[in-house]
């Protein structure tokens, strides 16, 4: 396989992944209104869990530790790491969630990032601290036994497979009366409250979903790449994400899709290559920060609907019908 | 000299530094009525601005720090001037504004990155011994970050009660509708919150530069989520609470490393947040329609 394809196939997998976090952080920002600001950290925990339940036994000859071990099958560890993700997205929406004002849940979010990046850095025994879990075993391939090559096209499948469903089931949730609701949550609490809608539930059920879809996606990475260190899962990832979410479109699932190909895609890859500057190294990746960082507040004073604006609700139907009742009367 | 006031002196120090970076968020918070997330990278700006004067440029170290402080209370006045006002003007809903905020903080700590590089840095101060005071032990630069701490919160304290700008300030944080029919050009006391806000943060930078000795351009974006629990422990917006809130986090995270590890001693900020937010949610001292 030549190289190209190779890189290609890799920014497939890549695209899907980026679409699956896209996606969850739409549930919650784009749909419900959630401000959370630590969505890499459910990415990351998700990414961990499933690592370590398809790990054997730390090895005493390698240096690794973490916890877990379980040699299990990748199906089964990739639901693991989903529900540890939405396990802690319960727990922080359980502080949070209760109070009405965004900047509270905004605080926690940033507050619990920080602390399970120091604590995951610090305890080492967990996922063997900033050196990070690594030799992660390709999913399926103890079955497949493919060679490298093939097993890449086989796992670009396998993701398509993955995205696929959480899409439709990302675009179901959105058309469907939990998408209405919390729509009309984020609009207006006040109004949503006074039809009888609980909007502490509605939102928890957003903020859990949607860092279940981190977490798989995070788990989807670790099969890939199967190695996973707090360098990978920094506090400027989520700003990418947010990026890409507003340029795309908040509130709109295609929007999503279009911003994960956007951002963390096309522009990530077409800047990775540029030449480094020699005794300055991380000038470039310093400057790509701050584009992004200038996108995001950029977009969201030039476009604040992003490129594909989310669809107001039509009643169309209803007024035809309706109209052509009257007329029928007549 | 038990173990015990030699950590209640450190924890003195940390509450001197919290105290002045709690007071300029929750003033500007309680003015503003919404949270800049990108207060912690105003910390780390002060830290460098005066490094490179004083190293750079080779100007007195106390100079330096005064320079600072002006230039990150200007600066501060100018990001509102320019990036936020013009947000809050076009009606931009909250949740946005946070954002906004949210990346800014991301532009700036990669500006630092870009421009000092990611090595430590550490402010130089004339070497120096611990002097024993009573039970406590402290070097001459954790008394001066104490001096500073007090005579900073007096100041706040006779601005806000007895000066009009203090008190429009005042009358703002309760309701900006209400202060503006009573003649309140909010705009310039806008302004003046951002400048005193971000003055006080670039102090409060540079205290904490001293206090811990190095720093780089991620230091005060870490120091964040500890600031936020001294203000919402006070009660958010109310600058005498977030005094009180910074007081009990700082002496609660340097007296905790008595009893556990002290690479541990931000969980307990952490653990104090949670519980304030979990357990009276509107602080210690409460402000109406802030919670």
């Amino acid at each position: 396989m030549s190289p190209f394809v190779y890189y290609l196939t890799t920014l497939i997998v890549f695209f899907f992944i980026f679409a699956i976090s896209t996606w969850g952080l739409n549930l919650q920002f784009g749909t419900a209104g959630i401000l959370n600001f630590t969505y890499i950290t459910f990415f990351a925990i998700g990414g961990y869990f499933t690592g370590v339940s398809m790990m054997g036994r730390p090895d005493a000859l390698s240096n690794m530790r973490y916890i877990l071990g379980l040699n299990l099958p990748f199906p089964i560890a990739l639901l693991i790491g989903a529900v540890a993700a939405g396990l802690l997205g319960l727990l922080v929406g359980l502080v949070a969630l209760r109070r009405l004002r965004s900047d509270y849940l905004a605080i926690v979010t940033v507050s619990v990032g920080a602390i399970v990046y120091d604590f995951v850095n610090v305890n080492t025994a967990l996922f063997n601290g900033a050196d990070g879990i690594a030799g992660i075993p390709y999913p399926f391939n103890d079955q497949l036994q493919l060679d490298p090559n093939t097993y890449t096209f086989f796992y670009v499948g396998l993701c398509a497979v993955i995205t696929l469903v959480l899409g439709v089931l990302a675009f179901r949730i959105y058309n469907s009366p939990l998408g209405r609701t919390l729509r009309a949550i984020r609009e207006d609490v006040d109004v949503a409250s006074a039809f009888g809608k609980d909007s502490y539930r509605f939102r928890m059920v957003a903020m859990v979903v949607g860092c279940v879809y981190a977490g798989i996606a995070g788990g989807l990475l670790v099969g890939f790449i199967s190695a996973l260190n707090p360098g990978g899962w920094a506090a400027g990832e989520t700003f990418l994400l947010y990026a890409a979410l507003l340029l795309g479109g908040r509130g709109n699932n295609w929007g999503a899709v279009l911003g994960a190909f956007l951002v963390p895609v096309l522009f990530q890859e077409a800047t990775r290559y540029l030449p480094q500057v020699p005794g300055h190294a991380e000038l470039i990746p310093a400057i790509r920060n701050m584009i992004v960082g200038a996108l995001l507040i950029g977009v969201l004073w030039f476009r604040p609907e992003g490129l594909l604006p989310e669809r107001k609700a039509k009643f169309r139907n209803l007024l035809y019908k309706r109209r052509r009742e009257v007329t029928e009367v007549e | 000299m038990s173990v015990l006031a030699l950590s209640f002196g450190f924890g003195l120090i940390t509450a001197s530094v919290l105290a002045l970076a709690a007071v300029g968020l929750s003033l500007q918070f309680g003015v503003t009525n919404y949270i800049n997330f990108a207060y912690g990278e105003f910390l780390t700006l002060g830290a460098y601005l005066a490094w490179t004067l004083s190293h750079g440029l080779g100007l007195n170290i106390w100079l330096s720090v005064v320079l600072a402080v002006l230039g990150m209370g200007v600066l501060a006045l100018l990001l509102n001037q320019f990036l936020l006002r013009p947000f809050t003007k076009k009606g931009v809903p909250l949740l946005f504004l946070l954002v906004v905020t949210f990346g800014l903080s991301l532009f700036l700590t990669n500006l630092m990155l870009a421009i000092w590089g990611p090595n430590f840095k550490s402010l130089d101060l004339p070497r120096e011994v611990p002097n024993a005071f009573g039970p406590f032990l402290f070097t001459t630069s954790q008394l001066t970050i104490i001096g500073v701490a007090v005579v900073a919160m007096g100041a706040i304290h006779l601005l806000l009660t007895r000066t009009e700008i203090g008190k429009a300030m005042r009358a703002m944080s309760d309701s900006v509708d209400l202060a503006q029919v009573s003649g309140i050009d909010t705009d310039r006391i806008t302004s003046f919150t951002w400048l005193l806000s971000g003055g006080l943060a670039g102090l409060a930078g540079i205290v904490l530069a001293i206090n811990i000795t190095s720093f780089q351009p991620a230091f005060g974006g870490e120091f964040l989520f500890v600031i936020f629990a001294a203000v919402i422990l006070g009660g958010v917006g109310s600058p005498y609470g977030a005094m009180l809130g910074a007081l009990v986090i700082g002496l609660a995270t340097e007296m905790s490393a008595v009893l556990i590890n002290s690479a541990y001693k931000n969980d307990v900020a952490f653990a104090l947040l949670i519980l304030t937010l979990l357990l009276r949610p509107q602080g210690i001292i409460r402000m109406a329609g802030k919670a």
